[in-house]
């Protein structure tokens, strides 16, 4: 792969380690590292922390911001003043046009990642990625497609950043409001015929023996957003073997549309059988054991099964971070919180 | 305008009110049919109601403070109370913490209750010198209303409140178990066999088995001392018989033992005026006399197969629920299978003997209250309320009670012609509030239909197996002498007085009654087929009818008819 090395602003995966965290963020720092074990992750590329900041210094954004944030006295109470405040910061951020320098290593990356996989416009994926991981706080955008949309949604994740339920997080925690600097990673996209999340431990149990698939049918945000109750596969990881799966109820799935993503409901006849084969299931622990091992720590996994490559090389990984595994409940915990669950059905 | 309830206030429904709170309150038909008596419902009813509060209150359940409850037309109707979202975000970490002694060891937690409560009865005898049921004689008015008020007010009370905080908790967690069946394995519990099997009894034996037991036995020793021909069809001629030869009195003195151990408990549950065991003698000596051909005593018999088929079928179960969660279903299962023979064995110390225990005091004043002129018959103590009581025992003669037992016996007398709405209000909000209290299940089942099997009945596969026989529909426990050995049981459901019938019967159909109730217990004891909750059972079987029993589908055929 070709590397653009002047930039400042844009790193190519392979390039990167896991110390590159306050650099890229700390995503793209784990698929740079993921990368280096051997693991199959799609081509991209990850967009500096730098190049926010300086986006917010040249623009004046910066300075702007910080006048908003400091009139608004905003308490955690008021969830409205919040959202109006969290409306007025987006509004600064994607209002300002890319500083000319930033807009060219973009589009210079775009155009060399579209060379890479040897077709024009090229869709991608743009994901924030926080030198301190903040699941599930800033924006995703799928199925961007051109140079010009890319670097239109760079802007909208950094916008993300003082979305409502960060700027609450970052009020509870007593961290500053004004700026959460942030990279972005930038990946082709996958054709996924399936998608999901693995957690190399038994997140509800705490069973460091088992690891857990969720799966479902096209991209993997129907399973991330809790939509549909994906199929389960549970991996002896000993063995790495499948020991138990359980079919979903997968009624919907989320897939590329000409541009961004679209809900759809799922055939019967796709309902009715598991979204991945037992050797897929496995490939994808396989992944995640070594994974784990690296990192030395249970993982949470984002992957994707391509449709238009070839086992085993269609089972890539999308994203990876330490789980957050609760220690084993003893079994009575376990049943009072079926308990409490039950109530709601 | 509201709807009066034997002058009882507190349970006055109010059409217009009542429904617009609760959205939809439910007929209680397992309890309240035929209508209970305005003591029973001001005095021991009172204290369920208020037990289920106090359980609800006591676990800190999320979703629910308990049950209100009013009459209409003298019939019972319930409905949860239900708590605000804020409430339930505050109770839930309370009743996590709550619920784990009932989740880790059940019955431990029954035990120390049990014994509790059986103190705290044979306490309250004890402390005034009364042994036999007639001692009550010998109390002064004053002695006799002191006793009647420690009756309503601590020991009712102590028993409703011990019973709901058992109940409650036996109900969530047979409920969270059927839901985790239904998960985890993809099949609807009530109509798995293999559901009926790990519920299935084994290591311990529940007081009614052990009542059970005992009858069977002292028919042994009849048998043994040559008195079978002492026990004629007649029990107050076996009585005479017996006490008229020296083995026949030897008999009857291990009998009397027996009787005053076990014998507090009354013909009806949940009612004062049926005759207690203790009070008359004759009442067991028909069931023994049922008893005396049987050489093995049934459940003996049964009690290996039923263990080794709940072991070797719990250990197939768990092998399909996915590893990681299997310790936990392995302990609710145990959880489960504890509270099922929590629900057999709490009937004697709960509803059973404390109902004795009433039925022996108001009896004393109904006998005194007609003696003195107050009312014109002893059975009419039934239709006064508690505060009555008070108000005419201690001037004893003076006060002419007969203007409150006339209107309400009239009254009651109308309601027991009545056919009852089955709810009252919105029938759609009936799963939301169910969901939210599942201990309101205890009172309401729902069959469902499977055309594909054309059936006549549909019901819940309560106890697994297959039997075709002959049908006899018995209504109450006093019918229960009608009973052929070899025959299917068909009842509106059972209680603890009917549970010599087991040893008969070759199989049990029932209208009312989930996995949980006493017909289906007592089944899966003695491994008969048993179909149950068909709501229409003893309408549709006519007795003599040849019926075919699908205790592994819940469905039942009529052969013949």
């Amino acid at each position: 792969m070709i590397q653009s090395g002047a930039s400042r602003y844009v790193y190519w995966l392979p390039t990167l380690r896991k110390e590159d965290a306050p650099l890229v963020g700390r995503k793209s720092a784990n698929l740079g590292e993921a990368l280096r074990l051997g693991l199959r992750v799609p081509p991209g590329f990850a967009v500096s922390v730098r190049a926010y900041e300086d986006f917010l210094d040249c623009t004046q954004a910066g300075s702007r911001i910080r006048e908003v944030v400091e009139q608004a006295g905003v308490d955690l109470e008021s969830i409205e003043k919040l959202e109006r405040l969290s409306a007025r910061l987006r509004e600064i951020v994607e209002s300002q046009p890319l500083p000319a320098e930033i807009e060219d290593a973009l589009a210079d990356a775009y155009r060399e990642l579209c060379g890479f996989c040897g077709r024009e416009n090229v869709p991608v994926s743009t994901r924030s990625a926080g030198p301190v991981s903040r699941p599930g706080q800033y924006e995703t955008y799928l199925n961007v497609v051109g140079a010009e949309e890319v670097a239109e949604m760079v802007r909208r994740v950094w916008a993300s950043t003082f979305n409502s339920r960060s700027l609450a997080f970052r009020l509870r925690h007593g961290l500053p409001l004004e700026r959460d600097p942030i990279g972005v990673t930038v990946l082709k996209m996958v054709n996924a015929k399936a998608a999901g999340v693995l957690f190399t431990a038994d997140p509800n149990t705490g069973d460091r023996e088992t690891m857990v698939i969720e799966a479902n049918w096209g991209l993997g945000e129907s399973v991330v957003s809790g939509e549909v109750t994906p199929d389960a596969f549970f991996l002896d990881k000993s063995t790495g073997q499948v020991r138990q799966k359980k079919l979903g109820r997968k009624v919907r799935l989320v897939t590329s549309a000409e541009r961004g993503v679209a809900d759809q409901e799922t055939g019967w006849e796709r309902q009715s059988v598991f979204c991945l084969s037992d050797a897929e299931a496995e490939e994808i622990g396989r992944l995640g054991r070594a994974l784990e091992e690296h990192f030395g720590c249970p993982q949470d996994v984002e992957w994707a099964v391509d449709a238009e490559a070839g086992f085993p090389e269609n089972v890539v990984l999308l994203q990876a971070r330490p789980a957050v595994i609760a220690e084993r409940k003893p079994a009575a915990e376990q049943v009072a919180e079926m308990l409490v669950k039950w109530f709601y059905g | 305008m509201l709807s009066p309830a034997y002058d009882l206030t507190f349970y006055e429904y109010d059409p217009e009110k009542d429904p617009e709170s609760y959205g939809v309150l439910l007929c209680d038909f397992n309890h309240g049919k035929p209508p209970m008596k305005p003591l029973y419902m001001g005095l021991g009813w009172y204290w369920y109601y208020h037990g289920t509060r106090y359980g609800a209150e006591t676990l800190c359940l999320p979703t629910t403070h308990g049950w209100d409850s009013r009459f209409i037309n003298g019939y019972p109707y319930i409905t949860a109370i239900r708590t605000t979202e804020e409430e339930r975000k505050l109770r839930e970490p309370v009743f996590k913490e709550k619920i784990r002694p009932f989740i880790e060891d059940f019955n431990g937690v029954w035990d120390a209750y049990k014994t509790e409560l059986l103190r705290v009865y044979t306490e309250a005898k004890r402390s005034r010198g009364l042994v036999e049921w007639q001692d009550i004689r010998k109390l002064s008015n004053h002695e006799l209303l002191d006793f009647f008020l420690d009756f309503a007010y601590i020991l009712n009370r102590k028993e409703g409140e011990i019973h709901f905080v058992m109940l409650v908790a036996a109900c969530y967690l047979n409920g969270l178990f059927q839901q985790q069946w239904r998960e985890l394995l993809g099949v609807e519990p009530t109509i798995d066999p293999r559901f009926a099997r790990c519920t299935a009894g084994g290591e311990l034996e529940h007081q009614a088995a052990m009542v059970a037991r005992e009858l069977w036995r002292l028919a042994r020793r009849a048998v043994e001392m040559g008195l079978e021909g002492a026990f004629a069809a007649d029990p107050r001629e076996t009585l005479r018989e017996l006490s008229a030869s020296e083995k026949g009195r030897q008999w009857l003195d291990e009998y009397r033992e027996f009787l005053l151990r076990d014998g507090w408990r009354c013909q009806r549950m949940h009612a004062y005026d049926t005759p207690a065991w203790i009070e008359d003698p004759s009442l067991a000596l028909g069931e023994i006399r049922l008893l005396l051909p049987q050489e093995t005593f049934a459940p003996d018999a049964e009690r290996a197969r039923v263990i080794r088929e709940r072991e070797a079928t719990e250990a197939e179960v768990l092998a399909a629920v996915p590893g990681p969660r299997r310790e936990a279903f392995r302990l609710l299962m145990r959880a489960a299978r504890m509270a099922g023979y929590w629900s057999e064995d709490h009937s004697y110390y709960c509803d059973l003997y404390i109902g004795a225990l009433g039925r022996w005091i108001v009896t004393e004043f109904g006998r005194r209250f007609a003696e003195a002129g107050c009312i014109d018959d002893p059975e009419d103590v039934h239709f006064l309320h508690p505060n009555e009581i008070r108000k005419a025992a201690i001037p004893m003669g003076r006060i002419n009670l007969r203007p409150y037992v006339e209107r309400r016996k009239k009254e009651w007398e109308r309601n027991l012609t009545v056919e009852p709405a089955p709810f009252m209000g919105d029938i759609s909000q009936a799963e939301a509030i169910i969901r939210s209290d599942p201990s309101l299940l205890v009172s309401a089942q729902h069959p469902i239909v499977r055309e594909e099997l054309r059936a006549d009945l549909y019901g819940a596969a309560a106890a697994p197996g297959y039997v075709e026989g002959v049908a006899r529909v018995i209504m109450t426990a006093d019918g229960l002498a009608e009973l052929k050995p070899g025959e299917i049981l068909v009842a509106p459901g059972t209680s603890p007085a009917w549970m010599v019938a087991f040893n008969l019967i070759r199989g049990v159909v029932t209208d009312g009654g989930g996995a949980f109730s006493h017909a289906v217990i007592m089944a899966r004891e003695y491994g008969l087929p048993c179909v149950a909750g068909c709501v229409e059972a003893t309408t549709k079987i006519k007795t003599g009818q040849r019926i075919r029993v699908d205790g592994d589908r819940g469905v039942v055929y009529v052969l013949d008819g």
